[in-house]
C-alpha cells in the first residue's frame, strides 16, 4: 500500500479531527476572543452534558440499535431520585446514587426488553422516552430548585480552575476509549454490532451485549442530567429535550454508523467538541438563537453526508488499491511481455 | 437432445470473448471466452470457487464484467443487467429455489406476470393452465397445492418448468439444479431439456457431476481458476479426460490423505439419541468415538444444518439427549456450547460466520478472548501470536493481521472461520461445511487441517457440499435424507456413486429385520421422495438410524438398536 493511501485512509477514519482542527483555526482567527482559555474552557463544560449524551448513544449504535430514551432518562432519573430523597429523607450522596441506579435500571429495561421481545428499538426507547418524559412532566409541574451542593458538585464544582464537570467528562472519554481499545467487553461490543448472528454463532452472549450496551447509554444519561441538574441548580421538567438528535449528530460525526460495528469514543469526543464549538462560535459572532438551531439541524445534514463520502471514499480508496494489485498479479501473470494493455480498459 | 448437423448450421446463442472480473481481493474470471450456439445443451463444471457462479452472474446480468464483451442475438454489449437479460429470453434457475412458500404451485408458476396484463387474476384459469403445463412437463403436482408442502427437489423442477415453458426463455441456465434433484425428478428434468433442445431452444447447465455432464450435453466448458480451459465436444469426452481437465493435472496435485485411524479409541465420546425436531430431522441417534472424524452426507434441505444448529443451542429441540463423555449436556446458546468445548462452523460464511468490518486478528480470535485475557484486558502480543499461528497453520493470504477480513477472497474468509474454530481446541467440532465456495488449493489445505487438528481428545462431524471431500477425511459416513439417518458407510465401503446415490433416498443396506411396504431386503429401492413427509405417512415406516450390514461395526449397531 502506498503511503498516499495510508495517510488517506487515516485521515478519513479520523475525519472528524480534520473538521474539528479547521474549525477551531477558522474560528480562531476569524472570531472575536475565542481563544482565550476562559471561552475554551467554556466550551468544555457547555459540552460536557452533550458529551456524555453522545457516548451512550455512541455505544448503542455500536451494537447496531439505538436509544430515543436518553434524553428523557437525563431528566427522569435526578427528577425521581431528589423527590425520592425529599419524600424520605436521603443523604444527597444517596440521591446521587439513586440517581444513577435509576438511569441503570432505565437502561436494563430498554435493553431486556429489546432482547426478549426482538423488536425494534426504535419504538421501544421512542414509547419509553414518551412515558418518562410524561411521568417527568407529572412529578415535575415546576422546576425543584435549591439542591444540595453535594449533589450539584458535579455540575458546578470546580477544582481550582477547572470544572468538575469537564473533569468527569475527559475521565469517562479515557476510560471507555480504554474499555474499547483493550478489553474484551469493548471487543464484544464491536463483534456484535458488526454482525450479531455471527458473534452469537461464535459463542459471544450477544443478548447480554446488547442489555449491557443500553445500560450504559442510561447510566451515562443519568450522569448527564447530574450535571445538567447541578449546572442550573434544579431539576426542571424539560431538561435535555431534543438533546438525543443532537446525540446521533455527534455520534455519526464522530465516526458510528446506524449499521453498528463501528466508532470509537475519542471520534464522538470530536464530535461534541465540534458542535460545542459550533454553537459557542455562533453565539460568539452573535447570531440569533433561531439560527443557531438551524445551523445545527444543518451541521446533522453534513454529519449524514459526510458519513455517507465517508464510505464511500474509503470503499473507493480500498477498491483502487486492491485493483492496483490484482492488475499487477494478472498482468505479470498472463502477459509477462506486456504485449497487450488491459489495465487502460479496467480504469 | 439437438442433432450434430442441426448445430453446424445453427447461429450462436451467446458469446462471451474476453471477459474479466475483479472482486476486491481476487481475480474471479480472467480473460474468458465463450460460445454457446443455438439449440445447444452446453455444460459447463469447474470445481468450487473456479469461477461458474461469477460467470452465471454475468451471462444472467447480476454481475457486471471489469472488462470484455458479450455478444448477443447480434448485439454487443459491455454488461447485461437483468432486464436486458430478460428482454433476450435469458431465464436462470438457481441452485437454492426461490420460490413463494405461501402460494400455491400456480401462483408461484404465473408469478409476476400471471396471465398477462389484466388486473383482475382469473384464478381458475391459472390452476387450469398451470396443471396443463405441469402434467406436459411430467411432474404430477396439485396446482393448487402450497408450494410449503413441497420437497426441495420437487420446488426446484417447479422454477425449471416455470423458466422452460412459462417465461419462454430462449435460453435457460441451470446453475447445479440436479444437486437437489431426486433421482425421479432428474428423470423428469433430463426429458425437459431434451425437449428443449427439440424445439431449438439453449441450455446452460452447470453441474459437479461429470457423468450427468456427458449423458446430457452437446459441448462441455472447463473452467478452472478463472479461466475457460478448454470448450470440447462430447463425442470427444470421457469421463477421464474431463476429470483430468476439472483437476488441472499440470499444477496442482492434493495431498494424499494421513490415515490417523489409529488415533480413534473404542470409547464413545459424544453422542445423540433420539434426537428430534419436529419438520426438521427425527429421532437422529449417532455416537463418534474420540479420535473419528465422521461424515453427514445428505442433500440440501436434509437436515444437516438444523441438527448442528439445534446441538449448539442455536435452534430449539423438541426431545433427544446428548452426552458427552458420559455427562448429559443440553445448551440454550452456542455460548454455553462452546464452554463444554463443542462448537459450530457455520455454513453461511457471510451471514453468520464473519464480522465483515472487523480485522481478520479479530475475526481469528473472537472466539477465544477470555483466554487472551486477564481481568478482561486483552493481552494483545498473544492476540497477535494467536493470529500469526493460525495464519501461517492454514496458510491465510493477508496483506496484513488488520485488514478488514470482508476484502479476502472466498477461500481465504474460509480459512478464517476454520482458524477460528480450531483456536477454540474443540472437543466436539461440528463442521457445516467447511469446504463450500473455496477453490482446490484452499480446500485441500482445510481439509488436512481438519484431519490433523480435530483428533486428539476431540471428535469432528463434517458436511460437505460434495461427497469426495467427506471420502477423503471421514472414517465413517451417515447418510442424512430428510431428517433422519437412513444408512451409514464405512471407511472400507466408500465410493463415491454409491454414497451419492443414497443420499438420493435409494437404500444401499439392506436389513433383515427392516419391513417396508411388506418387502423384505434384496433389490435398492427408493425411498418416499418426501411428498409423504407433510401428509404424515412417512412416520410410519420406521427406518433404523444405524443398518446392520453384517460386516462391520456390530458394537455400534446395537447401539443404534436399542432407540
Amino acid at each position: 500500500m502506498k503511503r498516499s493511501t495510508k495517510i488517506q485512509l487515516a485521515l478519513l477514519n479520523n475525519l472528524v479531527w480534520v473538521m474539528v482542527a479547521v474549525f477551531f483555526l477558522l474560528n480562531a482567527v476569524f472570531t472575536p476572543s475565542f481563544l482565550s482559555s476562559r471561552n475554551l474552557l467554556n466550551i468544555l463544560f457547555q459540552s460536557a452534558t452533550l458529551g456524555l449524551m453522545v457516548l451512550g448513544q455512541g455505544i448503542v449504535m455500536m451494537v447496531g440499535e439505538l436509544d430515543l430514551s436518553m434524553e428523557a432518562t437525563l431528566a427522569f432519573a435526578p427528577g425521581l431520585a431528589i423527590l425520592l430523597g425529599k419524600a424520605v429523607g436521603l443523604p444527597a450522596f444517596v440521591c446521587i446514587l439513586v440517581t444513577l441506579i435509576i438511569g441503570t435500571a432505565v437502561g436494563f429495561f430498554n435493553g431486556f426488553c429489546l432482547v426478549k421481545l426482538k423488536t425494534n428499538s426504535f419504538l421501544l426507547t421512542m414509547s419509553t422516552q414518551i412515558v418518562m418524559r410524561g411521568l417527568v412532566l407529572f412529578l415535575v409541574p415546576f422546576s425543584l430548585a435549591k439542591l444540595d451542593p453535594v449533589y450539584t458538585f458535579l455540575g458546578r464544582g470546580k477544582i481550582g480552575p477547572l470544572q468538575v464537570a469537564v473533569l468527569a467528562l475527559v475521565i469517562i472519554y479515557a476510560a471507555f476509549e480504554f474499555l474499547f481499545r483493550k478489553t474484551t467487553v469493548g471487543r464484544r461490543f464491536l463483534l456484535t454490532g458488526g454482525n450479531r448472528s455471527a458473534a452469537f454463532i461464535s459463542g459471544i452472549r450477544t443478548e447480554r451485549v446488547v442489555i449491557y450496551a443500553f445500560i450504559l447509554a442510561g447510566l451515562l444519561s443519568a450522569v448527564a442530567g447530574l450535571i445538567t441538574a447541578g449546572r442550573q441548580n434544579a431539576v426542571s421538567n424539560n431538561m435535555g429535550s431534543g438533546l438525543v438528535m443532537m446525540a446521533f449528530a455527534g455520534a455519526i460525526l464522530g465516526g458510528c454508523s446506524f449499521n453498528g460495528g463501528m466508532g470509537k469514543p475519542i471520534g464522538m469526543l470530536g464530535g461534541t467538541l465540534l458542535l460545542g464549538m459550533l454553537d459557542n462560535a455562533l453565539t460568539l459572532n452573535g447570531v440569533d438563537v433561531n439560527l443557531v438551531s438551524a445551523t445545527k439541524g444543518a451541521l446533522i445534514f453534513l454529519a449524514i453526508l459526510l458519513d455517507h463520502l465517508r464510505y464511500r471514499l474509503t470503499a473507493w480508496i480500498m477498491h483502487r488499491e486492491n485493483i492496483r494489485r490484482l492488475m499487477r498479479s494478472v498482468e505479470v501473470e498472463k502477459d509477462p511481455a506486456g504485449t497487450r494493455t488491459e489495465g487502460g480498459q479496467l480504469n | 437432445m439437438s442433432k450434430a448437423e442441426n448445430r453446424e448450421g445453427s447461429s450462436e446463442a451467446l458469446s462471451l470473448k474476453n471477459i474479466t472480473k475483479l472482486y476486491a481481493g481476487t481475480v474471479a474470471l480472467r480473460d474468458v471466452s465463450l460460445t454457446v450456439r443455438k439449440g445447444e445443451v452446453h455444460g459447463l463444471i469447474g470445481k468450487n470457487g473456479a469461477g461458474k457462479s461469477t460467470l452465471v452472474g454475468v451471462i444472467s446480468g447480476l454481475v457486471p464484467p471489469s472488462s470484455g464483451e458479450i455478444l448477443l442475438d447480434g448485439e454487443r454489449f459491455s454488461a447485461l443487467t437483468p432486464v436486458v437479460a430478460k428482454r433476450h429470453h435469458i431465464s436462470i434457475v438457481t441452485q437454492e429455489p426461490q420460490v413463494i412458500e405461501e402460494s400455491t404451485v400456480a401462483e408461484n408458476l404465473f408469478f409476476p406476470g400471471y396471465l398477462g396484463g389484466k388486473t383482475v387474476i382469473n384464478w381458475k384459469e391459472l390452476s387450469v393452465r398451470a396443471g396443463e403445463i405441469l402434467h406436459r412437463a411430467g411432474l404430477e403436482l396439485d396446482p393448487e397445492m402450497k408450494v410449503s408442502a413441497l420437497s426441495v427437489s420437487e420446488r426446484q423442477l417447479l422454477l425449471v418448468i416455470k423458466a422452460c415453458f412459462v417465461e419462454k426463455a430462449e435460453l435457460i441456465i441451470m446453475d447445479e439444479v440436479s444437486a437437489s434433484l431426486s433421482r425421479r425428478d432428474q428423470r423428469i428434468l433430463y426429458e425437459i431439456i431434451r425437449r428443449l433442445t427439440r424445439e431449438g431452444k439453449t441450455v446452460i447447465f452447470i453441474s459437479h457431476h461429470t457423468k450427468e455432464l456427458l449423458e446430457v450435453c452437446d459441448v462441455v466448458t472447463v473452467i478452472r481458476d478463472g479461466r475457460a480451459i478448454r470448450s470440447v465436444r462430447r463425442e470427444e469426452l470421457d469421463l477421464q479426460t474431463l476429470a483430468a481437465l476439472i483437476v488441472g493435472n499440470e499444477d496442482f496435485e492434493a495431498r494424499e490423505r494421513d490415515d490417523l485411524s489409529f488415533m480413534i479409541s473404542d470409547e464413545e465420546f459424544f453422542s445423540l439419541q433420539g434426537f428430534t425436531s419436529y419438520g426438521r430431522f427425527r429421532n437422529i441417534n449417532l455416537s463418534v468415538c474420540k479420535g473419528e472424524i465422521v461424515g453427514i452426507a445428505g442433500l440440501r434441505g436434509s437436515g444437516r444444518t438444523e441438527i448442528f444448529r439445534s446441538i449448539i443451542g442455536a435452534d430449539p429441540l423438541d426431545s433427544g439427549t446428548m452426552k458427552l463423555c458420559g455427562r448429559e449436556l443440553r445448551f440454550s446458546s452456542p455460548a454455553e456450547a462452546a464452554k463444554e468445548g463443542i462448537v459450530y462452523l457455520t455454513e453461511e460464511r457471510e451471514a453468520e460466520g464473519l464480522i465483515p468490518i472487523a480485522s481478520v486478528r479479530q475475526n481469528l480470535t473472537m472466539s477465544i478472548l477470555s483466554r487472551l485475557a486477564r481481568i478482561g484486558i486483552l493481552n494483545s502480543g498473544r492476540e497477535k501470536e494467536t493470529a500469526t499461528r493460525s495464519i501461517d497453520q492454514l496458510d491465510i493470504k493477508v496483506a496484513s493481521q488488520t485488514q478488514e477480513v470482508q476484502q479476502l477472497s472466498g477461500g481465504n474468509k474460509q480459512k478464517v472461520l476454520v482458524g477460528r474454530v480450531m483456536e477454540q481446541r474443540p472437543k466436539v467440532c461440528l463442521l457445516d461445511e467447511p469446504t463450500r465456495g473455496v477453490d482446490i488449493e484452499a480446500k485441500d489445505s482445510i481439509l488436512h487441517s481438519i484431519n490433523h487438528g480435530f483428533r486428539e481428545d476431540a471428535c469432528a462431524l463434517i458436511t460437505s457440499p460434495g461427497v469426495d471431500d467427506l471420502i477423503k477425511i471421514c472414517d465413517r459416513i451417515l447418510i442424512l435424507y430428510n431428517g433422519r439417518i437412513i444408512d451409514e458407510f464405512s471407511r472400507d465401503e466408500f465410493s463415491e456413486e454409491t454414497i451419492y446415490r443414497a443420499m438420493q433416498g435409494e437404500v444401499i443396506h439392506t436389513d433383515e429385520n427392516r419391513t417396508r411396504d411388506g418387502k423384505g431386503s434384496g433389490k435398492a429401492q427408493t425411498a418416499d421422495t418426501g411428498r409423504n413427509i407433510e401428509s404424515g405417512t412417512a412416520e410410519k415406516d420406521k427406518v433404523p438410524d444405524h443398518r446392520n450390514n453384517g460386516k462391520t461395526r456390530t458394537e455400534k449397531d446395537l447401539k443404534g438398536a436399542e432407540s
